[in-house]
């Protein structure tokens, strides 16, 4: 993104040869098969591929939701992937992730669920004060403060997502994981995330890793883009790059044909 | 024209074997994945036991809980309780005829209440209104990826959500029971009075005869392991629950089914164990 410095040998999460399976009624199903990536402290990152290629695999591994079968997961210099990483909160705390329906908590008032970390994480802190950095997010991503008292049934899908993202910041992360921000969304209010997507990295200075098939919103707020291709990241560029590669598995994805080879001609 | 080949026995030999290989390979997972279960359950009770007083330190989440669980499962409690009573009054008389005196008809009520309905009726009943209840409502939250923002928020569900509803279960068994008990014994007592001919004065110094605090000890000891199995059982099969609807309906079953075995299970461990060598 124009404007903020990212040095290329500082990488903030390295992703190392990683594998990972499951079973399902069909057997054994590889999704990951050797993913290699590194993300820079600072930058936005988008993973495209298609859907159920493994995209939100990436980033639950990132965030220690999950554990590789093979190759290593490492945040800020520490291999997280290990099963006996005790230290699994310490980094966490750094990281925030957006999830695809928002997964706000349905018993909570929006106010609630943004306060909901802040509350438990700072204990005695003044409610004058969570009340001021609710409003405060809730500005951020464009609600009235009014919207604190409603409940999350009472909203919609593109306000479910801005309150999850409020919720995400409230802790402060170094890190944010956007999972798929833009799916299920009209244009513009597609648009609106990629903006706040864009405000926040700009406001907040965190390292953003997006993963979505959404190729307006991957150009829009992508410093690289890599994409995952069967289990492998066959790419890794600029919104640029990726416009010009002659990769054809990349420019059948970018331009959605459902043939390769009228690609490679 | 057909022909009557009988097939080759070696090839029927090497299906047979291939077949039992299978099956025995099933039975084999089947018990494992049992056993890794039964593992699962009991390393999660000690891990949550072990969260008790950060909960407590919580109280208006165990109050919503005791509210949610405990305070709205009354008029169920209010409904079976006061028609097991009943139903126990009538057959105790019909087999009381004109072989034991009328006198011991509350006697035998209330044991029978005290040491066996009371608890395990209780604990069934609310294994299909508290069990499936947690799980339905975990599983939802695992299918809505809740629990996953909850731990990315460092918020660890077993302490959040587990540790309150298991709390609150082992709490409220004990003091829906003593209530169930209570009223299971009035029904008896007013369908004595009113529709069986049995005095007043009869049926409650009949209560009173063999009367033994002990009861009550066993009974709510009862109550608090199948409150314990009943809410562990249910967080369990929700947060182990598969995607969908499909997922939480069988979460839910799963719940209901096996909190009624082990109920079935642990009352007779624990009346063999309390109630073996007394009165000897």
């Amino acid at each position: 993104m124009p404007g903020v410095q990212i040095d290329p040998n500082d990488e903030i999460i390295q992703l190392r040869h990683l594998r990972k399976s499951f079973w399902t009624t069909e057997g054994e199903q590889q999704v990951l098969q050797d993913v290699t990536l590194s993300i820079r402290r600072g930058e936005t990152m988008v993973v495209i591929g298609v859907s159920g290629g493994g995209k939100s695999v990436i980033l639950k591994h990132m965030i220690g939701l999950l554990q590789p079968d093979g190759g290593e997961v490492v945040v800020e210099g520490r291999v997280i992937s290990t099963p006996d990483y005790f230290d699994a909160a310490t980094i966490r705390r750094k990281m925030g992730m957006l999830f695809q329906m928002g997964a706000l908590f349905d018993s909570m008032s929006v106010g609630e669920n943004i306060a909901f970390a802040l509350r438990e994480h700072n204990e005695g802190i003044p409610e004058d004060s969570v009340d001021e950095i609710v409003a405060r997010l809730l500005g951020l991503i464009n609600l009235n403060p009014a919207f604190a008292s409603k409940m999350p049934s009472e909203l919609s899908g593109g306000m479910k997502k801005r309150v999850s993202l409020a919720r995400t910041l409230a802790v402060e992360p170094e890190i944010v994981l956007y999972d798929e921000p833009t799916t299920g969304l009209d244009p513009i209010t597609a648009d609106v995330i990629n903006d706040l997507i864009l405000d926040t990295q700009k406001q907040f200075h965190v390292t953003s890793v997006v993963v979505t098939h959404d190729m307006v919103s991957a150009y829009k707020v992508a410093d690289r883009i890599a994409m995952l291709y069967q289990g492998h990241i066959i790419f890794v560029g600029t919104p640029d790059e990726v416009k010009n590669t002659r990769n054809p598995y990349v420019q059948q994805f970018v331009r959605g044909q459902r043939k390769l080879e009228s690609v490679a001609e | 024209m057909a022909t009557n080949r009988l097939p080759d026995p070696v090839a029927v030999l090497e299906a047979v074997g291939e077949q039992t290989v299978r099956s025995t390979r099933k039975v084999a997972g089947t018990v494992l994945d049992m056993l890794a279960a039964v593992g699962g359950v009991f390393a999660m009770c000690g891990r949550i036991l072990w969260l008790f007083p950060q909960a407590l330190g919580d109280p208006e989440s165990v109050m919503k809980q005791a509210m949610d669980l405990g305070v709205a499962s009354l008029p169920l409690i209010f409904v079976t309780s006061l028609f097991v009573g009943m139903v126990s009054a009538v057959s105790a008389k019909y087999q009381f005829r004109n072989v034991v005196p009328l006198k011991y008809l509350g006697t035998s009520v209330t044991k029978l209440v005290l040491l066996e309905l009371g608890p395990v009726l209780t604990a069934l009943v609310m294994s299909g209104r508290i069990g499936s209840s947690i799980a339905a409502q975990i599983a939802t939250m695992k299918e809505k990826e809740e629990i996953d923002a909850m731990t990315v928020l460092d918020l660890p569900p077993l302490r959040y959500l587990a540790a309150p509803r298991i709390l609150v279960g082992i709490l409220a068994l004990p003091v829906l029971t003593t209530i169930s008990c209570f009223l299971a014994i009035a029904g008896a007592w007013g369908v004595c009075v009113i529709g069986l001919g049995v005095t007043s004065y009869t049926f409650l110094s009949g209560t009173r005869l063999f009367f033994s605090g002990y009861d009550v000890f066993v009974m709510e000891i009862k109550a608090l392991v199948f409150g314990l199995l009943i809410s562990l059982l249910g967080y369990y099969h929700g947060i182990h629950a598969g995607g969908g609807a499909k997922g939480v309906g069988e979460a839910t079953m799963k719940s209901v089914v096996s909190s009624s075995v082990m109920i079935l299970l642990f009352d007779f461990l624990i009346a063999f164990l309390l109630l073996r060598n007394t009165g000897s």
